[in-house]
């Protein structure tokens, strides 16, 4: 008797997630290769709801008594259900399994990191740099009494590397990295120029201008100002009253030129996929539309909750979150797409004349995200002169609120985005009204 | 599966090999505003194995317990692969090896206490913080424990066994006026039973008062500050600031940091001493044997305001031609042992909290930490709140405040350490090389630092 009919005897709905996660990894050290693993793990959720009461329990290699016992436990003592389990869904699929990944070999993965190494190391030879490379697949069901069966195989290629330059009284640290599901769209001269670009520009020491000088967010320092956003648009936060967007759909609430769309559908996306961790079928939601909000993202409960429609965004894991069996799914973003405007990272320079580019901050997502307020030292960037970048920035601040940067701060939205943070694909963006403190 | 493991590892043929398998039981009881999110309990068991070939390792990570042979095999290969391309190779310093029990102390098993008692408590606290305020209009409240039992063998005949209980509890409060938003927490964590998360109604309150009171704060105005950070952020800055580069391994392959980092040189004031240790009663960082199988050492990393000491694994232990301290944890079966911290804490200085704010003209009291996160040198972390200090008294309450810097100048401006002193397991743990979240514990005492930047606008 398979697990969900054991469950149905004693509840009366039940959803089963397993997921078996294969893979590869080789880890770089100090320019040389450290260790190189494998992982095999597999782990099942069972949802059920039992006398109108939900309840959750998981596993990795117990047996299926002992689950459908675990979440019949919780469900006596949870609350009542607000939402049904998916039923059957019919829905195309989203291709997100690319064959050639299994193909890649650990002597591949090593000879890549060893490649990229020498690369940065011809140019910089006293740096330390550090790789790190992985290729897998995930098999992910999701099932239920009710008739929803869905199941697909992921597969993903990584590659970061990380660079530190060390002196007394002077260390930092340039980090790129990228995530993607296919072998083709793993682009390792890309990632590379960007690492060096970065390092070159940071040869020098200079100071940025203080106060509230034009800043450059580049792709991988814009979440500064989107991680706010992306809380906020959680249906669970506006239905909670945490969230300031609460009330606000239709609203100019921001630059009219920002469009921000969350995309479960995007072909071989980071984080796309047919159907989400609860199996419905991901789809394609705008929340930023020409400046107006639009929507929230929902999961089931969260849309039951607020009388909202569920919007296949049932994850596991938080809105930054990598996910796994062990956590019930809640409301969180797929691949995020920040439309991109005009002009090249180069333009945007020119344009801002004296500034700070934001490459990288420390402590991203501390604070009170919920208002939007952030505060974060920068941990890569680079001071502006002239329109031209005349070196890497140290002891530097910024401070303000990403709602009022989106709203009134934007100069320019350049053309030119990236996969950054695995899966926000977001140009570089040109604002002002951040204040930023130079010891 | 005890003597399997052993045989497992016996029977290898790489240079060195060592196997952990795990049993872990957990749950989780999750509130918000009066939604429960979470009411939920978990088992699981996993394993690796760790082979070292030639000077690389090679790791194989699994959940299905008659794999283990076929894993031994497969990290072997691994590890064989990667030894052609090794020019440094990886060696172990010596270590006795030990065959030992431990067993996590705990007066109340929460395996035994029903779902219903745990609901029951976190609602409480729940509906106290709900109820404290009108402008009270969310909570986050989480009860989580885990019971981990861990046993480990390797190839030089090392046996350890051992269960690690852990409870959290994190209470949080939102208010919200008008179009403002702010947040009041206690998050607290121990290496105990269930009797550790019972009667805080207290903090629950604390909590709920502090997030009110943030609406009337102002935000801090950024710049350099003479700072006393209260216990618990001090504790924060020590881990984030200064532990992390005392872990050794990011030493292992870093010339000039190895320099910085030499045992003699001069940090601090005298009466700064800084330990971490792998074992206090219910402290949730204890780690009494480490996940290479060697015993908890206590490690001052500084005394009397000189670096005296750094935390090892076998493998940096060897290299620096130290001894291991038992500092090797892995925050799962699904991870190789790193070097970690475990319970790390600044020693009780002598002054009292009146004579640290004596003489403080324009200062700033910050309290409680959000989190923080360093790149080597450069730190950041967020207050939860802070005060302002004017002629020596601490004043009004002011937010947003995030404080950076540079972890050798901002150790070389600590004035003065206070006498009291607090230890702190946080519900949340400690992020490293893709482990999170790892439970430690951090403690200090009140510690007053010169010249501190403090972001805001």
């Amino acid at each position: 008797m398979g697990i969900l009919e054991r469950a149905a005897q004693r509840a009366e709905a039940a959803e089963l997630y397993d997921e078996l996660r294969e893979g590869v990894a080789v880890h770089f050290h100090g320019g040389e290769i450290e260790a190189a693993g494998s992982e095999a793990i597999r782990g099942r959720a069972l949802r059920v709801i039992a006398s109108g009461k939900l309840g959750f329990a998981s596993t990795a290699g117990g047996s299926d008594e002992a689950l459908v016992k675990s979440a019949l436990a919780a469900a006596a003592h949870g609350d009542p259900a607000p939402f049904a389990f998916a039923a059957s869904q019919d829905g195309k699929a989203v291709p997100v399994l690319d064959p050639q990944v299994s193909a890649i070999t650990v002597e591949n993965l090593i000879a890549w990191g060893e490649e990229a190494v020498r690369a940065i190391r011809d140019e910089f030879p006293d740096l330390v740099v550090n790789a790190s490379l992985a290729r897998g697949t995930a098999d992910v069901s999701v099932r239920t009494t009710a008739g929803g069966e869905r199941r697909e195989r992921r597969s993903y290629v990584s590659m970061s590397l990380d660079a530190e330059h060390i002196r007394e009284g002077d260390i930092w640290a340039v980090y790129a990295g990228r995530s993607v599901r296919r072998v083709a769209d793993l682009d390792r001269a890309a990632l590379l120029d960007e690492m060096l670009r970065y390092l070159r520009w940071g040869r020098e020491i200079a100071t940025p201008p203080a106060g509230t000088p034009p800043i450059l967010f580049a792709p991988s320092g814009f979440p500064v100002l989107l991680l706010p956003l992306m809380v906020g648009s959680s249906g669970l936060s506006v239905f909670l009253g945490t969230s300031p967007l609460k009330g606000r759909l239709g609203e100019a609430a921001f630059d009219p030129r920002l469009s921000i769309t969350d995309v479960g559908t995007l072909p071989f996306g980071p984080r796309s996929r047919t159907f989400d961790d609860e199996g419905l079928s991901t789809g394609r939601l705008p929340l930023v539309e020409g400046g107006v909000l639009r929507n929230f993202y929902y999961d089931l409960r969260a849309a039951a909750l607020a009388k909202a429609e569920p919007t296949g965004n049932g994850m596991k894991g938080g809105p930054m979150g990598t996910g796994g069996f062990r956590v019930p799914p809640g409301p969180a973003s797929r691949n995020i797409v920040v439309t991109p405007g005009e002009g090249s990272l180069d333009d945007l320079i020119a344009e801002m004349k004296d500034g700070l580019i934001v490459v990288g901050t420390l402590g991203l997502g501390q604070g009170n995200i919920q208002s939007g307020a952030f505060s974060n030292n920068v941990g890569v960037g680079f001071a502006v002169k002239g329109g031209k970048v005349v070196g890497r920035v140290k002891n530097t601040m910024i401070a303000g609120n990403a709602y009022e940067v989106l709203k009134d701060g934007i100069r320019a939205i350049g053309a030119t985005p990236e996969w950054v943070f695995g899966g926000l694909h977001v140009p570089p963006v040109l604002a002002q009204g951040v204040s930023v403190v130079v010891r | 599966m005890e003597e399997k493991l052993r045989e497992a590892v016996a029977k290898s043929r790489a240079d060195y090999t060592e196997a952990r398998w795990e049993q872990v039981t957990r749950s989780r009881v999750m509130f918000q505003r009066d939604q429960l999110l979470a009411l939920e309990s978990g088992e699981e068991q996993g394993g690796i194995v760790r082979c070292l070939v030639k000077g690389a390792w090679g790791i194989a990570v699994f959940t299905d317990p008659s794999d283990l042979p076929r894993k031994v095999e497969e990290a072997t290969r691994l590890a064989h692969t990667a030894s052609g391309h090794v020019a440094d190779p990886v060696e172990l310093a010596p270590v006795e090896p030990v065959e030992a029990h431990h067993a996590g102390e705990m007066q109340r098993d929460p395996r035994g206490v029903p779902l219903e008692e745990k609901r029951r408590l976190a609602q409480r606290y729940n509906e106290m913080i709900l109820g404290h305020a009108p402008e009270i209009v969310s909570t986050s409240v989480r009860y989580t424990d885990a019971w981990r039992r861990a046993i480990y063998a390797n190839s030089e005949g090392a046996y350890v066994e051992q269960g690690v209980p852990d409870v959290t509890l994190m209470l949080a409060a939102v208010a919200r006026k008008n179009g403002d938003i702010q947040q009041g927490f206690e998050s607290m964590g121990w290496a105990a039973g269930f009797e550790a998360v019972q009667g805080k109604e207290e903090e629950a309150l604390k909590a709920a008062k502090r997030a009110v009171d943030l609406l009337s704060a102002k935000p801090v105005k950024g710049g350099h500050y003479t700072v006393i950070l209260d216990p618990d952020l001090a504790g924060v800055f020590i881990h984030e600031a200064f532990g992390h580069i005392c872990e050794a391994d990011f030493l292992l392959k870093n010339e000039p940091m190895r320099k910085v980092m030499r045992v003699g040189t001069r940090f601090g004031v005298q009466s700064l001493n800084v330990v971490d240790d792998g074992y206090i009663p219910g402290a949730r960082g204890n780690s009494p044997y480490d996940d290479e199988g060697v015993p908890r050492r206590k490690a001052y990393l500084i005394k009397n305001g000189i670096l005296s000491g750094l935390m090892h694994s076998r493998a940096t232990a060897h290299k620096t031609k130290m001894e291991p301290t038992g500092n090797a944890r892995a925050v799962s079966w699904e991870h190789e042992p790193i070097v970690r911290m475990r319970n790390t804490y600044i020693e009780p200085g002598k002054s009292s909290l009146d004579e640290m704010l004596a003489g403080i003209e324009h200062g700033l009291y910050a309290c409680a930490a959000f989190g923080g996160q360093t790149m080597f040198e450069q730190f950041t972390f967020s207050a939860a709140y802070g005060h302002e200090i004017s002629n020596g008294r601490i004043g009004p309450m002011v937010r947003d405040v995030v404080l950076t810097g540079n972890v050798f100048q901002t150790l070389n401006n600590i004035e003065t350490i206070g006498q009291d002193f607090k230890l702190e397991g946080s519900s949340g743990g400690c992020g490293k090389g893709g482990q999170w979240p790892l439970p430690t514990t951090t403690g200090a005492p009140h510690v007053r630092i010169r010249d501190v930047t403090v972001g805001g606008r």
